[in-house]
């Protein structure tokens, strides 16, 4: 679960970029109750890159119906690996991002037998909390001013890094890493041709290729 | 934006996250058996999103010599040897630059 910190520290950073830009477009006030009540990097920044250019209400609505719908295969995802009741699911449902989301893969595929439900649900809810306070944070210290620009670089290049190391994880047979690579191909091809649907090509290319074919 | 607008919003999003979560029943096994394909792809795919411009091309520098440094470790297996190799290869990148 240490490993959730790298991961913490740069949405931290994130957090406190969109703190910066979005105080001067909806106010601190409700730059801090975004973070507070959303907790989703992507569509916080394109709700401020909206407003920024004098989008009104229902462009706002639909972009977070949008981004929103890779949720779905998240959580769909997820859903097997879950043995608690709804209460705790409601729960826990909070603190589902694409990180925490990957992390309690990771921790569920390392676990065995009756054990990966528990260790699931135990990884989200730490990675989680530990990311979502990172972001609250961040957006806090940009809101009131701060900055890390200097470490901007250096935060972005944790995600890649993190996202391949998930994969990595997440490969349990050779038709997997066929299919990953399948679906970066894909990705790169959406976002090369179709670059406004850039944000939802990871979902539909990793729904895309998983439907085809057998396991070996 | 209202605070109305902002509450929406939050609503929207903790819906679709919870829908498949709290909602939906445990899938059939023919249907897990998908699911179980999907994480891979998708890490693969949003490693592959990180990894490009607003235009669709390929970002330059250290970012993608990290991305280097940990595919080049990744069949170890390892979130701490991808992050490591991912640090060693944004170093080489940044000194090489």
């Amino acid at each position: 679960m240490a490993l959730t910190l790298p991961a913490a520290a740069a949405i931290a950073v994130f957090g406190t970029l969109y703190g910066a830009g979005a105080r001067g477009v909806m106010g601190v006030p409700l730059t801090l109750a975004s973070s507070l009540l959303v907790f989703s990097g992507a569509l916080q920044f394109a709700l401020v890159a909206l407003l920024g250019a004098g989008a009104a209400t229902l462009p706002l609505l639909l972009t977070a119906c949008v981004l929103n719908l890779r949720h779905l295969v998240l959580g769909a995802a997820l859903r097997p690996r879950f043995e608690s009741g709804s209460l705790r699911r409601a729960l826990l449902a909070f603190f589902l991002v694409d990180e925490t989301f990957g992390f309690a893969i990771a921790a569920g595929n390392a676990a065995e037998g009756r054990a990966v439900g528990a260790v699931t649900e135990r990884t989200l809810l730490f990675s989680g909390v530990t990311c979502y306070v990172a972001w609250l944070v961040g957006t806090l210290i940009g809101a009131l001013g701060g900055g890390l620009a200097v470490v901007e670089s250096v935060a972005g290049a944790i995600f890649p890094v993190l996202f391949i190391g998930l994969a990595s994880l997440a490969v349990t047979r050779r038709s997997h890493v066929v299919r990953a690579l399948a679906a970066a191909v894909l990705t790169a091809a959406v976002a090369l041709l179709l670059p406004d649907l850039r944000m939802l090509a990871p979902v539909v290319a990793g729904v895309v290729v998983a439907l085809p074919g057998g396991d070996r | 934006m209202s605070p109305v607008v902002l509450v929406a919003i939050a609503l929207i999003t903790y819906g679709s996250r919870a829908a498949a979560v709290v909602l939906l029943p445990r899938p059939s096994p023919r249907f897990e058996t998908i699911l179980g394909r999907i994480p891979a792809p998708i890490f693969a795919s949003l490693a592959t999103a990180t990894l490009l411009s607003d235009g669709g091309s390929l970002i330059g520098g250290p970012t993608l010599g990290a991305a280097v440094g940990a595919l080049v470790v990744s069949p170890a297996r390892s979130l701490l040897v991808c992050l490591i190799g991912g640090a060693v290869g944004y170093a080489l990148s940044a000194l090489f630059r």
